[in-house]
């Protein structure tokens, strides 16, 4: 698992680093962070097609909510 | 959880709603716009999509999906939403029954409906979901209940959530192989959602996941695995705003591991491009690779069709459990029509090989596998 580690650790270092040189928003500089795109959710029918497939085709699960219930597919 | 401070700053308390709002992950994925945090969605939203989905891999047309789909969110009140959707799949095609192999692929024909409700309230600074699911084949049925929370910190830019799940599916399979099976799936969440600046968002998350019962394929050969698997996530996702171009990277991260022994690494980019007032084009690049679960048997390296396998022992012939790579590559175009109209068309192809991989090793001798998806939709918000 040694590229695993490199991949994790090189991840987490570009994040802290990248977050320790960023200036948090003040109230009034939070317009962009309003925009759809900007947020964390998406088209719903759109995120549950794709990880109705992925998780059909490959063994990996979850990792970004919880719930939804299984299928045969798998 | 303390009753959060009042604001002097009226402009503050809705700026301390978007991270909330941006975080929104109620159920298994989240809200298609977003909403104030601390007041149910000001619009309803009726949303229909269709998905076209074709696999294959060399010489052999493998499984084919129609799947129309229904979404709904309805505000109820000031503090309370209901959202749901209804899923109709219709599948036919062949699959193998081992490693890639083509003869004695078993025939499928079969329908899917699966369904969910979700109801949200909103308090100050905070929501609350619960939710319930039913998927429903003539073989396997699947009923589901979670509930997640969010809270904003008082500095507003950052949030927590939580989230649990419980599942419980039964399985009867049409070859008989075994009969009222169960499989008892309890799995949980927690991340942290911090606004790093104007223009940028960062979450992360950790997940765990434990199953137990019959967790094997019955249309498989030589499939026998463990009856119980866990599994811990970890996931990274960082959307950052280019002002000059008024495009929007969305990029995440994910890794994953189990007691099946499999790791897996997951990356996955958009470059959201508003090109009109009424245009936005998403390309998409997504990777995958994974590591082979510890009981997956490559193919024989004499040329014959089935391993050696002592009596009992745990084994799978199932590529999905093999050492693999993937890419998928995406274009999404969505057209806005008017205030209260949009639609959208996006289509991926994905390609998996046990020459993509970046981590694992074996599988030798797997044909490729690959997809196309379309997915056709249109909303309409009121």
């Amino acid at each position: 698992m040694n590229r695993a580690w490199v991949v994790l650790i090189t991840i987490a270092a570009g994040a802290a680093g990248s977050g320790c040189a960023m200036q948090a928003p003040k109230p009034w500089q939070k317009g962009v962070l309003a925009k759809p795109e900007m947020t964390m959710a998406g088209d719903m029918l759109e995120l549950k097609f794709n990880d109705h497939t992925w998780t059909s085709k490959e063994a990996s699960f979850g990792g970004f909510g919880v719930g939804g219930g299984g299928c045969g597919c798998n | 959880m303390p009753a959060a401070p009042v604001s002097p700053n009226p402009a503050s308390d809705w700026c301390g709603s978007v991270v909330l709002a941006a975080l929104s992950l109620p159920g298994l994925l989240a809200a298609p716009l977003p909403a104030a945090a601390d007041s149910a969605p000001e619009h309803a939203l009726l949303q229909f999509k269709t998905e076209h989905y074709q696999d294959s891999q060399p010489g052999f047309q493998r499984i084919r999906v129609e799947e129309p789909a229904l979404y709904g969110l309805l505000p109820l009140g000031e503090h309370l939403s209901l959202s749901g959707s209804a899923v109709y799949d219709v599948v036919s095609g062949a699959s193998p029954r081992s490693y890639s192999s083509t003869s004695g692929a078993s025939r499928v024909h079969e329908k899917r409906f699966s369904g969910d409700a979700e109801l949200t309230w909103y308090a100050d600074r905070s929501s609350y979901g619960l939710s319930a699911a039913r998927s429903q084949e003539h073989d396997y049925i699947s009923n589901s209940v979670s509930g997640d929370a969010v809270f904003a910190a008082d500095d507003n830019n950052t949030a927590c959530n939580v989230g649990l799940s419980a599942s419980r599916d039964s399985i009867n399979p049409t070859n008989d192989i075994v009969e009222n099976e169960h499989r008892t799936t309890y799995a949980g969440i927690a991340g942290v959602t911090r606004a790093l600046s104007a223009n940028d968002l960062l979450q992360v998350q950790a997940g765990y996941s434990t199953s137990h019962g019959y967790l094997s394929d019955p249309y498989k050969l030589f499939d026998n695995r463990p009856r119980r698997r866990n599994s811990g996530t970890g996931s990274l996702r960082w959307n950052h705003h280019i002002g000059g171009l008024g495009a929007t990277l969305r990029s995440s991260y994910r890794v994953f591991h189990d007691t099946y022994g499999i790791w897996s690494h997951t990356a996955e980019l958009q470059w959201v491009q508003p090109v009109s007032l009424r245009w936005v084009l998403t390309p998409g690049l997504r990777y995958y690779t994974q590591s082979a679960a510890r009981f997956y048997v490559d193919p024989p390296a004499d040329g014959s069709p089935f391993p050696q396998l002592p009596d009992g022992a745990f084994s799978s012939l199932d590529h999905r459990l093999s050492a693999f790579g993937a890419f998928a590559l995406s274009q999404k175009a969505e057209w806005h029509l008017s205030e209260h109209w949009s639609t959208d068309l996006r289509a991926e192809y994905y390609q998996a090989r046990s020459s993509f991989r970046f981590i694992g090793q074996g599988s030798p001798g797997l044909a490729n596998f690959q997809y196309y998806q379309v997915q056709f939709g249109i909303s309409y918000r009121f």
